[in-house]
């Protein structure tokens, strides 16, 4: 009669066993080293984010809303980074559209074709109601507003004063909640936050940053810290 | 020796014969469903990296500053970090198909790959699906430590980045402290129907081994009855 028994295990199949193990252990540690900086890339804010200026520039071609807030987004059409913050700010239009007045403002070079915009992104801005979608022609407004990266939001109150500058995804490209979602959903319904900014994060708008942003160089991270 | 006790010690013999015939069959059945679920993760692994190279193209081919355009991390990330989380998964089901570390390193990369996949969709609720079908497919193997290793992987990858960054795992930047136990929650909810079904799976392959060494044992001794019948038959008409 056949019955089955486990043969003794030769040296050469318990090296092969031990040179797997070593094998997962040495594969687990790389694919941690792969997270750790998908995280940090994800989670790195850009330099410079959102500067604005205390108060709304006077040379500012964008209208604001003389009875309540007005918000403006910062975006480059292409960065794909930039649709979380673009759903983000639907989002936000849907609690507080009766607050708050909202444009989303294209970077568009001088020397672009006319399709330059024709993104799926500007099409997702033009659909939330509420939002006004403008074409940024040569980045002069995000320039007037201190705004050097994609995602970039600045909300103003009724008189023009600054009432926050920042990001409103958690981090680059990534749907949810974030603090400065919640710090501009604090400022528009009890008209305080406990600080004013939040990292930004997303495509540079230019090519080359303008220089104050560039001597600013820090950037504010999700906890308040400087990097 | 009385008759009846040589009947007694046969009998003894015969069931000891048909317990070592189940054992066999159970334990090749087993083989055959760990090799078998292997070999189906290493396509599944091959599948989901493909996949995730498919969205990081279709979805963030490009990064851009200004006019100047370069390939997008997360295509990168798709293709190096992919490759990494398939690479001993199908190399180990492709070389040690069945064995025990080949399975549990294949349910750590099916997590790994679920948490790839939320990071390149840009954290949507949706992908985080991809864990509780995950956990699914794991049950195949009907061996639940598998779906324990499963459980670790996840829970840690989420407790790591639920310390370092909450609002990347929860959707909110301050989390309660017990919020890491809600998800949790939910994926031992998942579980603990997982494995008393798949203890139930293993019950049920020993039974048919069992069924099936029963009826081995009975059709060889028609046979060997039946051969015994013809030899005298034989006999029989050659004594003619």
């Amino acid at each position: 009669m056949f019955v089955m028994e486990r043969a003794p295990a030769s040296d050469k199949s318990r090296l092969a066993s031990r040179l797997a193990w070593i094998a997962a252990a040495a594969w687990l540690a790389a694919v941690a080293g792969g997270f750790a900086f998908l995280w940090r890339y994800k989670s790195t804010p850009a330099p410079g984010g959102a500067l604005a200026p205390e108060r709304w520039p006077a040379a500012s071609a964008v209208a604001r809303a003389p009875d309540r807030a007005t918000l403006l987004l910062f975006a480059h059409p292409r960065c794909v980074c930039t649709r979380a913050s673009v759903a983000e700010l639907a989002r936000m239009m849907a609690r507080f559209h009766d607050r708050v007045e909202a444009r989303v403002l294209f970077w568009t070079p001088a020397d672009a074709p006319r399709d330059w915009n024709a993104t799926d992104l500007w099409t997702s801005a033009a659909r939330i109601p509420g939002v006004t979608v403008l074409r940024d022609e040569g980045g002069r407004e995000a320039s007037r507003f201190a705004v050097a990266t994609s995602g970039g939001v600045v909300l103003y109150d009724a008189f023009g004063r600054l009432l926050f500058r920042g990001g409103i995804t958690a981090a680059r490209g990534h749907e949810g909640d974030s603090f400065g979602q919640e710090r501009i959903a604090s400022l528009l319904t009890t008209g305080a936050a406990d600080r004013a900014d939040a990292p930004v994060f997303g495509c540079a708008l230019d090519d080359e940053p303008p220089a104050r942003m560039a001597r600013a160089g820090t950037f504010t991270t999700n906890r308040g810290g400087k990097r | 020796m009385s008759v009846a006790r040589k009947a007694l010690e046969m009998t003894k013999a015969a069931t000891e014969a048909i317990v070592q015939r189940a054992e066999t069959r159970y334990e090749a059945h087993r083989q055959e469903i760990l090799r078998t679920t292997d070999r189906m993760f290493a396509g599944l692994m091959i599948g989901q990296w493909i996949f995730a190279i498919f969205i990081a193209l279709t979805f963030s081919p490009y990064g851009w500053q200004g006019k100047v355009k370069a390939i997008h991390m997360h295509v990168w990330i798709a293709v190096f970090l992919g490759a990494a989380i398939t690479s001993l998964p199908v190399a180990l089901a492709w070389f040690r198909p069945g064995e025990l570390l080949t399975r549990h390193v294949i349910a750590a990369g099916q997590m790994l790959w679920s948490a790839l996949l939320i990071h390149l969709t840009g954290g949507r609720i949706e992908t985080h699906f991809h864990v509780f079908g995950s956990l699914a497919f794991l049950a195949f193997y009907r061996d639940w430590p598998v779906l324990l290793t499963g459980t670790v992987v996840v829970a840690t990858e989420h407790l790591i980045r639920g310390i370092l960054w909450p609002e990347s795992v929860y959707g909110i930047p301050n989390p309660e402290w017990w919020r890491f136990l809600e998800h949790a929650f939910w994926v031992v909810f998942c579980i603990s129907i997982l494995i008393p079904s798949c203890r139930r799976g293993l019950r049920d392959m020993r039974v048919m081994a069992e069924r099936g060494a029963e009826l081995e044992a009975l059709s060889e001794n028609q046979w060997r009855t039946s051969s015994v019948v013809d030899r005298a038959a034989a006999e029989t008409r050659g004594d003619r």
